[in-house]
C-alpha cells in the first residue's frame, strides 16, 4: 500500500516544477544578481590572466627588452589579479551557497508550515517516515541544485558563448556546421532528462520506503525481538535495500551512457569532423593552418563548459525530482479546517450544541448520521456504543480536526467554525485514547508550549491527576528525562501525564476519548475522583467502553452505526430496556 | 585520506573490482594522450604538404576507435568503481540495520528514531559519495598529475621544481581547510539528526500537537532546529568554498614562477620560447588534478565525519547477548524468580527487591499491584530485554538460568503481548502472523476467534486484508490488544506473558479470552499482569506487588482469606460493580 500511494507519484511536468523552484529566488534577486555580476566578474579576472603572459612573452621575452617598472607592474598587476579572482570566488561561492541555505530554509519551513494545515487524514495515510524523508531527505538534495546547479550553468554558458563567437570570428563557415553541435548536446541533454526522471522517482520511492521501514523497524524492535523476527525483519528490510540500491545502479548506468563519456564522444566526432573539413580542403586549396590550430583548440575548451553542465545534470534531475515531491505535499489540497472570519467569541459558559451533524471521511459513507445534541454548561454527556459506532469521530469534530461540512456545531452558542483556533485549543482540552510523550522531560511534557503554564501550575496539574507519587519517585522528579515516545514510564504513568497535561491548560470543555482505559482502578478512582472535581463548572463530552465511568453523566447517548438510537441518563436508559440496558447486562453478566 | 583506511575492509573484500577500475581509468588517461596526438600529425602533415586521402581516413579512424574505446572503457571504470559505491552503502545500511536488530531495548531508550535514520541515509550517502567521487578522483588526480609532471620534468626538470614550489603551500592549506571541515561538517550532520528526529516526533505526536494548539511553538523549534541546520551547513560552506579559490591562488603563483624564472632561462639561452610555451600549456593541464586534489579533500573528510558517525553507532554493542557457550535447547519447565534486587542500568531507583517465586509448568500466574510496582520489569526480566547481573539474582526455567540459554532459544518459548500493542503497517493477517508468517489462514482466524477479535476484523473494510498501522484503519486500544493476544495465541509458546494487555477489552470479551486461552494452553504456562483482580480470580497463583516486593502471594481463596492488602484492592473494585449495579438495585 505504501508501494502504491509513492507510485501514484508519477513524474509530472518537469519544466513547470524548474519554474516554481527559480520562483524561490525572487525574494533574493539582488542577491543574486550580485552573485551572478561576482562570478562572471571573477570568470574575466581569470581570462585576462594568460593575457597578461602572452603579453609578457610577446612585447618583452621575445624582443628581450626589460623595463623595470614596467615589468614590476606588471607582475603585480598579474599576482593581483590573482589573489582578486580567488577572492571573489570565496564571495562568489559563498554567496550562491549562503543563498542556497536561505532558500532551502524558507522550504523546509513552507513545507512545515504546510504540515500544519494539511487535514489529518493526510497522515493518517502517510506513514512517518515518507513524511520525514520529504521534509528533510527531500529538501537537502534541491539544496544542491541552487548552490552549484545554477551557478554552474550560468558561467559555463557564459564561456561557451564566448568561444562560439571566438569560432564565428575565425571561421563562420565552419563555426555554423559547429553550431549543429548544441542542438545535438541539447537533445542528449532532453534524452538524458527523459530518461533518468522515471529511474530518479524509482530511486526516490524506495529511498522513502526504506525511511518507512526503517522508522517502523526501529519503533517496533522490541516486538520484533522478543517474536525473534530479527532475521524476517532484515531479509524484509535487504530486499528494499536491494531495490533502492538498483534503482540507484541503473541511474549511474544512465550516467555512464549519456553523460560525460557520451560527450567525449560527440567532441571526437566533432574533431574528426574538422579535421576532415580542412584535410579535404587541402587538397583543393592551401589551408590556414593556424585557423585549424585555434579551431582544434577551442574545440576542446567548448567541451569544458558542456561537460561541466552535464555532470550537474545528475544533481538537476535528482533536484527536480525531489522538488516535485515536496510540491506535492505543498499543493495538498485537503486542508485542516481553518476558522472563519475574525471572531472575537470566547468560550466562557461551556455549552456545546451538536445540530443535526452528519460527517464522512470520504464522501461515501456517512460515519456520524444526523447527531443533535446539547451540553449545557457543567454537564457530562458521555457516548457509549461498539467500535466503528462513530464514537471517535464526534470527538474529531469537536476538536475540529475534521471539518463539519453538514449541521452545525456550536459552542456557547457561536459556531465552531468561527472560534479562533487560539480559543478553541485553549478552552477545549483533549485527553487521547493513547497518550504521547514528547522527548524531553516531566514538566517539558506537561507544559507543552504554553509559557502561561508555571512550574506551580505543573506541580498542580500533577497533583490533580494524582500523578505526584511516581514523579517524585523518579531521579530528577519533575525533570527526569523522558525518552522518546515516553519509553522509560509504563502505560499508566503516560497515561497520568497526560491527563496532567491536559489539566494544566485548565480548559472550559473536556473531551475525553476512552482516555480510562489502561490505568490501575486505583489511579482511575483517583482520576475519576479528579475529574468529579473537574467536571465542576466544565463540560466534558467523554467516550467510554465501560458503563460504569459513564452513569453519573447527565446524558448518555448511544450511539450505533453512526446514530444516536438512545439518549437518556443511566437510569432512564436502563428503564427502556433497550440496547443500553442490553450492553449493561452483557458487562454485567460476566462479573454476576 | 584516514577514511580510505577505514575502508579498506571494503576495497579489500571488493579487490579485483576496484583493480580493474583503476586500471581502467588508467587506460582512459592514456588513451586520452592519442587524439591529440594525432591532431599534431595531421596539422604536422597539412603544414609539410604531405596529407593522403589514406593518411587523413586512417588518422581519422585512429580518433574514432579510441573515442568508442574510451566510450565504452569510461562506461565500464563507472560500473566498477561507481557501482562499487553503490554496493558500500548498500552493505553499510544493511550493517546498520542488522545493528538495530541485535540492540537491546536501553539503546532505544537512549538513541531517538530520527537520528537513527539520519545515520542510515544522510550519512551513508556522505560516505558512498567518498567511495565514488573520492577514489575516483584520487585516482584521476595522481594518474593525470603525474602523468602531466613526468611530462613536464622531460621538458625541463628545473623549471619543473621551480613550479612545484608552492604546492607544500597548497598541501598545508587543503589539509587544514580539510579538518576544519570535517570538524564542522561532523556538526551540521548532527544538526540533520536533530531535525530529523524532531520532525519525527511531530508527525508521530500530531493530533497531541494540534489539540493542544501547539503549532507556534512547533514552527518556533523547527525554524530554531533549521536555522541551526543553515547555521552549521554555512560554517561547511565557508570552509567549502575556501578550496578551489586558494587553489588557483597556487595555481597563479606556479604560473607566475615558472613565467619569471622561465623567461631567465630563456634569457640565458638553456631553454627555448617554444619549450616555455608549451611548458606552461602543460601547466595548465595540472590544474585539474590540483583542483581535483582539492575536492578530494573536501569529500573525503566529509564521509571522514560521516563514517565515523556511523562507526560510532556500529561500536555500541548490545547489552543482552548470548552468554559463551549458551544452549540452543528451548527452556521448558517450571519458572524460578530468585531476585535479590534490581535497578534499570543507570538508575539508582531499585525497581524490584526479594522477589522469590515459582511457577509449576501449566499454571497460571497473576501479578496484580498498581501502576509503577514492577509487573512489566517481571516479565521484561524473563524476556531477558534487561539482564540481571550475578549479584542480583537470577530466573530459571525447567532447572537452567535463562542467561545460560540462547535468546533466540529463550523467546521461542515465550510468547508475548505487550503493554503497547504494536501494530505494524501491513495487513491484519500479516500483523497476528507477524511471529510465524507461515501459519496457515484457518490458525490465524482460530488465533483472531480466541483472542475475541474476529468479528471486529469481519467487519473491517477487508477483513483479514485490510491494511492497518500507521497509515491504515485506525483501530481502537482494545482492537489493537486483541490483534497482539491474537498474535502472541498463534505463537503456541510453552510460556505466555501478557502485560496488562486486557485493559483497554471489555468484560464480556475478556471472559471469552480467558476462557480460550484455559482451553488452549493446557498444561503450558501463562503469566498475566493486570490491574483488573477479576482477570487473575482463577490462576493458580496470585503475587501483589507493591513497591517492587511481593506482598502478599497464594491463591485467589488464600488471599482473600489474608484480608490484607489483595483483599482490599478486590473490595474496592467490588465496590465498583456493586455501584454499578446499584443502577438496577440488583
Amino acid at each position: 500500500m505504501i508501494l502504491a500511494q509513492e507510485q501514484s507519484l508519477s513524474p509530472t511536468n518537469s519544466s513547470g516544477t524548474f519554474r516554481r523552484l527559480l520562483g524561490y529566488l525572487g525574494p533574493y534577486r539582488s542577491k543574486l544578481i550580485l552573485a551572478f555580476v561576482i562570478l562572471l566578474a571573477a570568470t574575466a579576472t581569470d581570462v585576462v590572466q594568460p593575457l597578461l603572459i602572452k603579453v609578457f612573452i610577446d612585447r618583452y621575452l621575445i624582443p628581450r627588452y626589460f623595463p623595470r617598472t614596467i615589468l614590476a607592474e606588471l607582475a603585480a598587476v598579474y599576482l593581483g589579479l590573482v589573489i582578486l579572482t580567488a577572492v571573489l570566488n570565496v564571495v562568489q561561492l559563498l554567496l550562491f551557497e549562503i543563498l542556497a541555505l536561505n532558500i532551502i530554509q524558507q522550504l523546509r519551513i513552507e513545507l512545515f508550515d504546510k504540515a500544519q494545515q494539511i487535514a489529518l487524514s493526510f497522515f493518517d495515510n502517510t506513514p512517518v517516515g515518507v513524511v520525514v524523508s520529504r521534509i528533510t531527505n527531500d529538501t537537502q538534495s534541491i539544496l544542491e541544485m541552487f548552490m552549484t546547479v545554477l551557478s554552474t550553468f550560468v558561467q559555463n554558458i557564459t564561456v561557451l558563448t564566448g568561444i562560439l563567437i571566438a569560432m564565428f570570428a575565425l571561421n563562420t563557415r565552419i563555426a555554423l556546421d559547429c553550431l549543429l553541435l548544441i542542438p545535438i548536446i541539447l537533445g542528449v541533454m532532453t534524452l538524458y532528462r527523459k530518461a533518468s526522471a522515471p529511474i530518479f522517482h524509482v530511486a526516490r520511492q524506495q529511498l522513502a520506503l526504506l525511511n518507512a521501514k526503517l522508522n517502523e523497524s526501529l519503533q517496533g524492535m522490541a516486538i520484533v525481538q522478543a517474536m525473534r523476527q530479527e532475521s524476517r525483519m532484515r531479509h524484509e528490510f535487504g530486499q528494499i535495500n536491494n531495490a533502492y540500491k538498483r534503482a540507484r545502479f541503473r541511474n549511474m548506468q544512465l550516467n555512464g551512457i549519456l553523460l560525460r563519456p557520451l560527450n567525449d564522444v560527440i567532441y571526437s566526432l566533432t574533431l574528426i569532423f574538422v579535421l576532415w573539413y580542412f584535410g579535404l580542403a587541402s587538397f583543393s586549396h592551401a589551408v590556414n593552418i593556424g585557423v585549424l590550430y585555434a579551431f582544434v583548440t577551442y574545440l576542446s575548451r567548448f567541451f569544458e563548459p558542456v561537460n561541466n553542465m552535464m555532470q550537474r545534470l545528475n544533481f538537476f534531475q535528482q533536484a527536480m525530482v525531489s522538488a516535485e515531491r515536496v510540491f506535492q505535499i505543498l499543493d495538498h489540497e485537503e486542508m485542516a479546517p481553518q476558522t472563519i472570519g475574525h471572531s472575537a467569541a470566547q468560550i466562557t459558559r461551556g455549552e456545546v450544541v451538536f445540530d443535526d451533524v452528519s460527517f464522512s471521511y470520504d464522501g461515501r459513507h456517512d460515519i456520524l448520521k444526523h447527531i443533535s445534541f446539547t451540553a449545557h454548561p457543567g454537564q457530562t454527556v458521555a457516548i457509549v456504543g461498539h467500535t466503528g459506532s462513530g464514537k471517535s469521530s464526534i470527538i474529531n469534530l469537536l476538536m475540529r480536526f475534521y471539518p463539519v461540512e453538514r449541521g452545525k456545531i456550536l459552542i456557547d452558542g457561536t459556531d465552531l467554525r468561527m472560534i479562533s483556533s487560539h480559543e478553541l485549543r485553549r478552552k477545549v482540552g483533549l485527553v487521547l485514547q493513547e497518550p504521547f510523550l514528547f522527548y524531553g522531560d516531566i514538566t517539558s511534557n506537561i507544559r507543552l508550549g504554553n509559557q502561561f503554564v508555571s512550574d506551580e501550575d505543573v506541580v498542580k496539574a500533577a497533583r490533580f491527576v494524582q500523578a505526584e507519587s511516581f514523579i517524585r519517585r523518579l531521579s530528577g522528579e519533575y525533570h527526569a528525562p523522558i525518552g522518546e515516545r515516553g519509553a522509560t514510564l509504563s502505560t499508566g504513568q503516560r497515561q497520568l501525564l497526560s491527563f496532567a497535561r491536559t489539566m494544566a491548560m485548565n480548559p472550559v470543555i473536556l473531551a475525553l476519548d476512552e482516555a480510562t482505559a489502561s490505568v490501575d482502578t486505583e489511579t482511575e478512582n483517583a482520576i475519576q475522583n479528579a475529574l468529579a472535581q473537574m467536571r465542576h463548572g466544565r463540560t466534558t463530552i467523554a467516550i467510554a467502553h465501560r458503563l460504569s465511568t459513564v452513569q453519573d453523566a447527565d446524558l448518555i447517548l448511544v450511539l450505533h452505526h453512526g446514530e444516536i438510537v438512545e439518549r437518556g441518563t443511566h437510569q432512564e436508559l436502563l428503564a427502556r430496556e433497550g440496547l443500553y440496558y442490553k450492553m449493561y447486562l452483557l458487562q454485567q453478566g460476566q462479573s454476576a | 585520506m584516514q577514511v580510505f583506511l577505514d575502508l579498506m575492509w571494503f576495497f579489500r573484500q571488493h579487490k579485483t573490482r576496484y583493480i580493474t577500475g583503476i586500471i581502467l581509468l588508467i587506460m582512459v588517461a592514456l588513451l586520452s594522450l592519442i587524439p591529440p596526438r594525432i591532431v599534431g600529425l595531421v596539422i604536422n602533415a597539412l603544414t609539410h604538404h604531405e596529407l593522403t586521402h589514406a593518411m587523413l581516413y586512417r588518422d581519422l579512424f585512429i580518433i574514432l576507435v579510441t573515442a568508442l574505446a574510451t566510450y565504452g572503457i569510461r562506461y565500464l571504470w563507472r560500473i566498477m568503481l561507481f557501482g562499487g559505491a553503490i554496493q558500500l552503502a548498500t552493505e553499510l545500511r544493511t550493517k546498520l540495520y542488522d545493528h538495530f536488530t541485535i540492540m537491546s531495548p536501553e539503546f532505544y531508550h537512549h538513541k531517538r528514531t530520527g537520528d537513527l535514520m539520519a545515520h542510515s541515509t544522510n550519512d551513508v550517502q556522505a560516505i558512498q559519495e567518498t567511495a565514488s567521487e573520492g577514489v575516483l578522483t584520487l585516482v584521476d588526480s595522481i594518474v593525470t598529475g603525474s602523468v602531466v609532471i613526468t611530462t613536464m620534468a622531460f621538458l625541463n626538470w628545473k623549471l619543473t621544481v621551480v613550479s612545484l614550489l608552492p604546492m607544500p603551500i597548497m598541501a598545508f592549506a587543503v589539509t587544514r581547510y580539510g579538518k576544519m571541515l570535517h570538524d564542522r561538517f561532523y556538526l551540521a550532520q548532527a544538526a540533520f539528526s536533530d531535525i530529523n528526529d524532531r520532525v519525527q516526533e511531530y508527525v508521530s505526536g500530531i493530533r497531541v500537537i494540534r489539540a493542544f494548539g501547539q503549532e507556534n511553538w512547533e514552527r518556533k523549534n523547527f525554524i530554531t532546529l533549521s536555522r541551526d541546520v543553515v547555521n552549521k551547513s554555512v560554517a561547511v560552506a565557508r570552509i567549502d568554498s575556501l578550496f578551489d579559490p586558494t587553489i588557483s591562488i597556487i595555481v597563479g603563483l606556479s604560473y607566475f614562477l615558472s613565467i619569471a624564472i622561465g623567461a631567465i632561462f630563456v634569457v640565458h639561452g638553456t631553454l627555448n620560447l617554444g619549450n616555455l610555451t608549451t611548458f606552461t600549456l602543460y601547466l595548465g593541464q595540472l590544474i585539474w588534478p590540483m583542483l581535483a586534489f582539492g575536492f578530494l579533500f573536501n569529500i573525503v573528510e566529509r564521509g571522514r565525519a560521516s563514517y565515523e558517525r556511523v562507526e560510532s553507532l556500529l561500536s555500541v554493542s548490545p547489552t543482552i547477548t548470548d552468554k559463551k557457550g549458551a544452549k540452543e535447547q528451548v527452556p521448558s519447565g517450571a519458572i524460578t524468580y530468585a531476585i535479590r534486587q534490581f535497578s534499570y542500568p543507570g538508575t539508582a531507583h531499585v525497581v524490584l527487591k526479594d522477589i522469590s517465586l515459582v511457577i509449576e509448568q501449566g499454571h497460571t500466574l497473576g501479578i496484580v499491584g498498581r501502576t509503577g510496582s514492577g509487573k512489566t520489569t517481571l516479565l521484561r526480566l524473563l524476556l531477558r530485554e534487561f539482564d540481571l547481573k550475578p549479584e542480583e539474582g537470577d530466573i530459571v526455567i525447567g532447572g537452567v538460568s535463562i542467561q545460560d540459554v540462547t535468546l533466540s532459544a529463550l523467546r521461542s518459548s515465550i510468547a508475548y503481548a505487550p503493554q503497547d500493542a504494536f501494530i505494524f503497517s501491513q495487513s491484519v493477517l500479516d500483523n497476528i502472523a507477524f511471529a510465524n508468517p507461515k501459519a496457515s489462514r484457518e490458525d490465524i482466524v482460530k488465533a483472531a476467534y480466541q483472542a475475541g477479535v474476529l468479528e471486529d476484523i469481519e467487519q473491517f473494510p477487508n477483513g483479514f486484508e485490510t491494511i492497518i498501522g500507521e497509515r491504515g484503519t485506525n483501530l481502537s486500544g482494545g482492537q489493537k490488544q486483541r490483534i497482539s493476544i491474537a498474535r502472541s495465541l498463534l505463537q503456541q509458546a510453552e510460556i505466555l506473558l501478557l502485560d496488562d494487555t486486557l485493559s483497554a477489552v471489555d468484560a464480556r470479551t475478556e471472559t471469552h479470552i480467558l476462557d480460550q486461552i484455559k482451553n488452549v494452553r493446557q498444561g503450558r504456562t501463562t503469566i498475566i499482569a493486570t490491574h483488573r483482580l477479576r482477570t487473575v480470580e482463577h490462576a493458580d497463583q496470585i503475587i501483589v506487588l507493591e513497591n517492587g516486593t511481593i506482598v502478599e502471594q497464594g491463591t485467589h481463596e488464600y488471599l482473600w482469606s489474608l484480608g490484607g492488602r489483595y483483599w482490599d484492592m478486590y473490595r474496592r473494585q467490588q465496590l465498583e460493580t456493586q455501584v454499578e449495579r446499584g443502577g438496577v438495585e440488583v
